[in-house]
């Protein structure tokens, strides 16, 4: 009989524990109600990409030496370097260059190994095309500049993540002399040299009084 | 108690007036109703098709349809019209019969089923005796209906859909009878009009809520599971069955299916508010109301405020329990198969049965608050 009844009020505990847990669950949907959504309404938002994005290939036809290192360190080596020798000056002539961005992985190895850094990349995301051939780019192709998302007046520029102001993370009603958290990329590598130079400063104090040191 | 506004009588008596028999008066006026419940319904689909979109983008922190009107307001006309020119199409070798005629078992029932909500005393197109009963009469239908499309699809995955609503239909429309039995056994009537009436006496106080709430949690879980929402959703579960009963439906006759799933929502949820929450009734009573302002109850400016403030009354506490449900959908993960059978026999099925009989000994023992 006790057993029976301890059967129940397991039971019926399990049943309004249920219950509780239900209604935690509801408070949690319904407190994300009031929240702004999050949503990039993307032909007419766009988020800015950062400053190391990989984007679409940039390509500077007169720098190029044709010396053919981004072929080789490309994984499937992708690049086509058209060029010729000529005899009488005995350098190459560079004739036409071109990569194919529907089997581009954007790994950026090309621009990483560049010896004269005619490569570079762009924040160019947007590679949709009807045709795959048409994503084989030439140099003419390759040497235009995109329209960067904060200075095409049709589309309102989002700063996301690591950009945004400290602890928050709606980039919609965000005055834009709002800075981000943190320190920029330039003022970490002023503040480095400045360390070194004291360290440096300070090895050669130590040199001198070691010296110092011996000669008496 | 007053009777209110019957615009039946007045519209015959205008007819009569005109020169016309009785007969013929009465003929007039039935297709107006039967229009009204067909807009209304409609409108009704229109509107939470809209706010389950909306919402379901708020509690996301999406934004949900915007351009198709103000707010997206014309989304669901939009999506309507797109089903309604989608190619109509019957698969090979199914059986083209059962196939059509399975949307409308499933939609003619439920839209039947609004000739009992009451909107007003004398705001509803049939106050027949039997009342709720018939709805629950009426529900049972539909099984039939998701059967027999589920059949004749010629696909597993409809066939299985098909198999798994009637078989929630049937072990959900119990502990929802019953829950609906202890609402009849106070009220001691099965009209809807008279259910409501015996809540109205003295604002919220006197809803059924108070004296049913283990009552109005079963008929609430029951209706959800009748309307086939989450958690409740197994017939269509998309990440196993595709789309259930669903699954070979395109163009009109799958709109079919949807209207009918958005109409019996809107239906069970007007259903809670009559059963459970008093109906056109407000917050405050009426009669006390207006003897505090002083005015006669059969003053005709009371009467028609009242009339119409009752018809939005109905309306809103239909919607702010549309709302739970679509709240709850996003909370709620989908129940499994043995889970859902195991709730609605092992759990809903004894607690509504003892239920009933609490219910009926309070009303043995205190005739007064329970309706002797």
């Amino acid at each position: 009989m006790l057993g029976f009844l301890q059967k129940v009020a397991d039971y019926t505990q399990d049943a309004v524990g249920a219950a509780k847990y239900l209604v935690q669950g509801l408070g949690v949907t319904f407190d994300h109600m009031r929240r702004r959504p999050v949503t990039v309404q993307y032909p007419y938002e766009k988020l800015i990409p950062s400053e190391r994005y990989r984007g679409r290939i940039h390509y500077e036809f007169d720098k190029c030496i044709a010396c053919e290192v981004c072929v080789r360190v490309c994984p499937i080596n992708l690049p086509v370097v058209d060029w010729v020798m000529n005899k009488e000056t005995k350098k190459k002539e560079l004739r036409n260059y071109s990569i194919d961005f529907g089997a581009c992985i954007f790994c950026g190895n090309c621009v990483e190994y560049c010896p004269t850094n005619c490569l570079s990349m762009t924040e160019e995301y947007e590679l949709a095309a009807f045709d795959r051939h048409s994503l084989n780019f030439d140099n003419v192709a390759l040497g235009r500049l995109p329209t960067s998302v904060t200075s095409d007046p049709s589309v309102r520029p989002l700063r996301e993540l690591a950009y945004l102001p400290e602890t928050i993370m709606d980039p919609h009603e965000l005055p834009s002399n709002q800075k981000r958290a943190g320190q920029l990329p330039s003022q970490i590598v002023n503040e480095l040299k400045k360390k070194k130079s004291q360290e440096n400063k300070n090895s050669t104090d130590i040199l001198t009084n070691k010296l110092d040191s011996i000669n008496k | 108690m007053n009777s209110g506004i019957d615009l039946e009588m007045s519209f015959t008596q205008g007819i009569q007036n005109l020169g016309f028999s009785p007969e013929v008066a009465h003929l007039l006026w039935i297709p107006l109703p039967m229009l009204l419940v067909l807009v209304s319904a409609v409108i009704g689909v229109l509107v939470t098709v809209w706010l389950e979109r909306k919402i379901s983008a708020a509690a996301q922190q999406r934004i949900g349809p915007e351009y198709a009107g103000a707010l997206g307001i014309l989304q669901p006309m939009a999506d309507g019209l797109k089903l309604l020119v989608k190619e109509d199409i019957i698969p090979a070798r199914a059986d083209s019969v059962l196939f059509t005629v399975g949307p409308i078992l499933v939609l003619v029932p439920v839209i039947l089923s609004w000739l009992i909500v009451p909107f007003g005393q004398n705001l509803l197109i049939s106050n027949v005796g039997i009342g709720i009963f018939l709805w629950i009469a009426l529900s049972s239908i539909q099984p039939i209906g998701l059967l027999m499309s589920g059949y004749s699809s010629n696909n597993k995955y409809s066939l299985l859909g098909g198999l798994r609503a009637a078989a929630q239909s049937i072990s959900y429309e119990i502990p929802l009878a019953l829950a609906v039995l202890a609402i009849v056994m106070m009220s001691n009537s099965l009209s809807t009009v008279d259910i409501v009436e015996q809540q109205n006496s003295a604002g919220f106080l006197s809803w059924n809520i108070w004296r049913q709430p283990v009552g109005f949690i079963i008929f609430w879980i029951c209706a959800l599971a009748e309307c086939e929402r989450l958690p409740f959703d197994l017939p269509e579960a998309e990440e196993e069955l595709v789309a259930g009963y669903q699954t070979e439906y395109a163009g009109m006759k799958f709109a079919l299916f949807y209207l009918a799933g958005y109409i019996n929502l809107v239906l069970s949820a007007l259903l809670v508010s009559v059963l459970y929450l008093g109906g056109w009734g407000f917050p405050i009573s009426i009669d006390w109301f207006s003897s505090l302002i002083g005015i006669s109850i059969d003053n005709p400016l009371i009467q028609i405020t009242a009339a119409s403030l009752g018809i939005v009354m109905t309306v809103l506490k239909a919607y702010l329990l549309v709302f739970l449900a679509i709240l709850l959908r996003w909370t709620t993960p989908r129940v499994r198969i043995d889970q859902l059978l195991d709730l609605g026999w092992k759990f809903l099925l004894p607690i509504s049965l003892v239920n009933l009989l609490v219910t009926a000994s309070l009303k043995l023992a205190f005739p007064m608050t329970f309706g002797g």
